[in-house]
């Protein structure tokens, strides 16, 4: 008995350890690259001014094209939006934004319906992509308000990445191994971060609908707090959904484009606009920001 | 509780040591901490089931010794047809009712009748088929004298809730669990090592191969009216190994677990894929399910007694109740009776027993016949899975037209942003793996085992699927 518990204990502390070596050296990598957004903003942005900055989920990567906006106004843009996230992912991004440093005139804050409506925002699929940056406060204390379960994996793994690394190994142990080759990919946006759905859409078809939002997310009041913290100017924006208008009660700055395109083969889905129609929104949206920034 | 949570990663350490430090010194405290423990283990799926379980090892316990006091014979028979009857009533009506009622509708709307069944809402008590057949298998035994009636409740108690084994089998038999139980445990360097290694084993089959296998599957099958040729026949093909894992590798936990303490379990799995026919499958897929129904059920139908036409009729008896013990659905019944009808002419021809021996491949043209074999018998395996996987016949028959009507062949981009090819190379691993060590119990034992040991464990962390934790299938049954 002695013996196997020697042994298994041994062992145990052994892989333990080797492991958890591999895990660092893996988010180590991570963070030295370009491969998600919170990487992405620390090494492959070496600006730290802007005119303004587009957040959001993948509603805000692909219906603002930076490019074409700043193309059009002449000005400094950045898309730092984020795929399968929402309104406290967001928030996190902008703490990781000023917390690098990095300043904005405004703040694009893309938004679902869904999202502003959630009065219990909970932990995003995305979120682990903040995992090498789980040093900072902010990043950890993200992650321990926002993870329930028994296990959390995320928060656990600043005293153990193994656990981290190896909960979401297709998403950090792979590309971990990927950007120690390449350390400049990016993973689908391009160098202004954004990213555009190809080909023509295909949305569900449906009825016309009006919706009118009661906006309950709590973390879009921290948003707004950290903005003015910051002089920030906070704009909302609602991209163009599919047959669907949007309205809201909320005494905020909104630029609402939710029934902008009426054409189906703008979109990707009913959420989504594809290439074309993220051209349409850009030049729409750079009328309404030229106007902010004459004010 | 799933033995691939970190629920049990807390639990299996301190039951351990409870059993082996506070326990150890007499059988008796040993049985009480493994009562106490699967008591808990399976009341954390649902403490209401608890009552079920302790009334169905009441229900044995007692109709045992009442068998075994009974005078007369018709007195025995009443006692075993009594507890036979309520311990397939309780799964009748948790696991069959339903199923019952609904297709009696169904049939009745067909004739034109418009009947609307009565649907209990109930929740199917995890494992009640593994312990009722438990349960089941020692009764039978007492009744033919093949065993005397367990006085002890406390070790009988065990026999039919030994947490290993409670909720997806193996189905032990009383006369190979019991006297294991009935004798104080020592500990065994080499059997605990053994454990460690079956239940690593398992792991890999279990996070690495069945749930990886799990995703692609269930995308391929979920949306297989959009999918080509080759990813239906992918799809198939990881559904085998998905179900393959999840239930071997449950089995290798199951057993290893045991092992850890002191108790040998039936093996329930001898590499089923690289059988030769499908007699021989079905002597190594669920082989404690298999001899089961063979022992209760094949041979009291006369066996392979009698003629053929009694024998074709056992045959497909015992496959039909076998895929409907799997499930209430008619899914199960299809995929059995495919069995039945894979099995007929190695039954006709008498050569069911044709490959019970060991294989070794040489240089020569029966090496090529025996893989040509292996292949078929894989190949013949995987359409009865379709069956086996799909939610309805219609759907299965449709899986398997569309991968015959439009021969393509190109690998495609899954909604799950991946190709459907991409894990074959996994797969492919594992089966050589699988494939070298065939004649042991384990790839990790034997020489470097270290070495194995940790390229395991990098395996479960690095390909392991853990964010997305998929409950054993085995369990819904």
């Amino acid at each position: 008995m002695k013996k196997f518990l020697t042994k298994i204990l041994f062992y145990g502390f052994l892989s333990v350890l080797v492991f958890n070596i591999i895990a660092v050296i893996c988010l180590f990598s991570l963070e030295k690259s370009n491969f998600y957004k919170p990487e992405f903003l620390k090494n492959g942005v070496k600006e730290s001014n802007f005119d303004y900055v587009v957040l959001g989920s993948s509603t805000g990567l692909t219906t603002l094209n930076t490019i074409a906006i700043d193309s059009i106004l002449n000005k400094k843009g950045l898309n730092i939006s984020m795929d399968d996230s929402s309104i406290s992912s967001h928030y996190l991004m902008l703490q990781h934004f000023f917390a690098l440093q990095k300043k904005t005139k405004i703040l694009v804050l893309t938004v679902s319906q869904w999202d502003l409506i959630n009065k219990k925002p909970e932990l995003n699929n995305n979120d682990y992509r903040f995992l090498p940056f789980i040093y900072k406060n902010y990043i950890y204390d993200y992650y321990s308000e926002m993870e329930t379960s028994f296990l959390k994996p995320l928060t656990l793994s600043r005293y153990l990445p193994v656990v981290g690394v190896s909960y979401y190994n297709t998403e950090l142990f792979y590309p971990s191994i990927l950007t120690a080759i390449y350390p400049k990919k990016r993973n689908r946006f391009d160098e202004k971060g954004n990213y555009f759905y190809p080909g023509e859409g295909n949305p569900t078809e449906q009825k016309y609908q009006s919706i009118k939002l009661e906006i309950n997310n709590p973390y879009l009041n921290k948003i707004a707090r950290i903005c003015q913290e910051n002089k920030v100017e906070l704009i909302v924006y609602i991209p163009p959904n599919y047959k669907t208008t949007i309205t809201t009660n909320q005494k905020l700055n909104i630029v609402n484009h939710s029934d902008l395109i009426k054409d189906k083969k703008l979109f990707y889905d009913n959420i989504h606009v594809n290439e074309s129609g993220r051209k349409k929104c850009s030049i729409e949206f750079a009328k309404v920001l030229n106007t902010n920034f004459h004010h | 509780m799933f033995f691939n949570s970190l629920h049990f990663t807390i639990f299996l350490p301190i039951v351990f040591i409870m059993y082996w430090f506070v326990g150890h010194k007499s059988k008796i405290n040993q049985n009480y901490i493994l009562i106490l423990a699967s008591y808990y283990f399976y009341s954390c799926w649902d403490w209401r089931f608890l009552f079920l379980l302790v009334f169905s090892t009441l229900l044995d316990y007692v109709s045992a010794m009442k068998i075994e006091k009974s005078k007369t014979q018709s007195e025995r028979k009443m006692w075993l047809w009594l507890c036979i009857s309520i311990n397939l009533g309780f799964l009748g009506i948790f696991k069959y009712y339903n199923f019952f009622a609904s297709s009696f509708a169904e049939m009745m709307h067909s004739f034109g009748f418009s009947v609307s069944p009565i649907l209990l809402k109930l929740i199917l008590p995890v494992g009640i088929s593994f312990y009722t057949f438990h349960g089941l298998s020692y009764i039978i035994d007492i009744y033919y004298k093949r065993i005397k009636s367990e006085k002890n409740f406390v070790d009988y108690s065990l026999f039919v809730s030994y947490f290993p084994l409670l909720v997806a089998g193996p189905i032990e038999r009383a006369t190979h669990l019991l006297p294991q139980i009935k004798v104080r445990r020592k500990f065994e360097f080499e059997k605990a090592t053994e454990g460690i290694y079956q239940i690593v084993w398992g792991l890999v089959k279990k996070v690495v191969i069945a749930d990886s296998c799990a995703i692609y599957a269930n995308e391929i099958f979920d949306h297989y009216q959009t999918a080509n040729s080759l990813s239906l026949i992918l799809g198939a093909i990881y559904f085998a190994f998905q179900i393959y894992g999840d239930f071997s590798g449950y089995s290798d936990i199951a057993l290893g677990t045991s092992k850890l303490f002191g108790i040998d379990l039936l093996r329930n799995f001898n590499y089923p894929y690289f059988s030769r026919d499908i007699a021989e499958f079905w002597r190594k897929w669920h082989i404690s399910l298999s001899s089961w129904f063979r022992d209760y059920l094949y041979i009291p139908l006369g066996g392979s007694k009698g003629n053929k036409w009694f024998q074709v009729r056992n045959t497909f008896i015992i496959f039909l109740v076998s895929g409907f013990w799997h499930g209430a659905n008619w899914t199960y019944i299809a995929w059995g009776f495919i069995n039945a009808l894979y099995f007929l002419p190695l039954l006709l021809l008498n050569r069911n027993r044709k490959n019970v021996d060991d294989f070794t491949l040489k240089p020569d043209f029966e090496s090529v016949k025996t893989i040509f074999n292996i292949l078929v018998t894989f190949a013949i395996t995987c359409l009865a899975w379709i069956f086996f996987r799909a939610k309805t016949i219609t759907d299965a028959i449709h899986y398997i037209k569309r991968t015959f009507q439009d021969l393509h062949f190109s690998t495609q981009y899954l909604k799950i942003e991946r190709y459907s090819h991409e894990l074959i190379y996994l797969v492919l691993i594992f089966v050589i793996i699988e494939w070298n060590n065939r004649h042991k119990i384990e790839p990790i034992s034997g020489k470097f085992s270290w070495l194995k040991m940790s390229l395991c464990l990098a395996a479960i962390l690095a390909l392991g699927v853990f964010s997305d934790i998929k409950e054993f299938i085995y369990f819904q049954f």
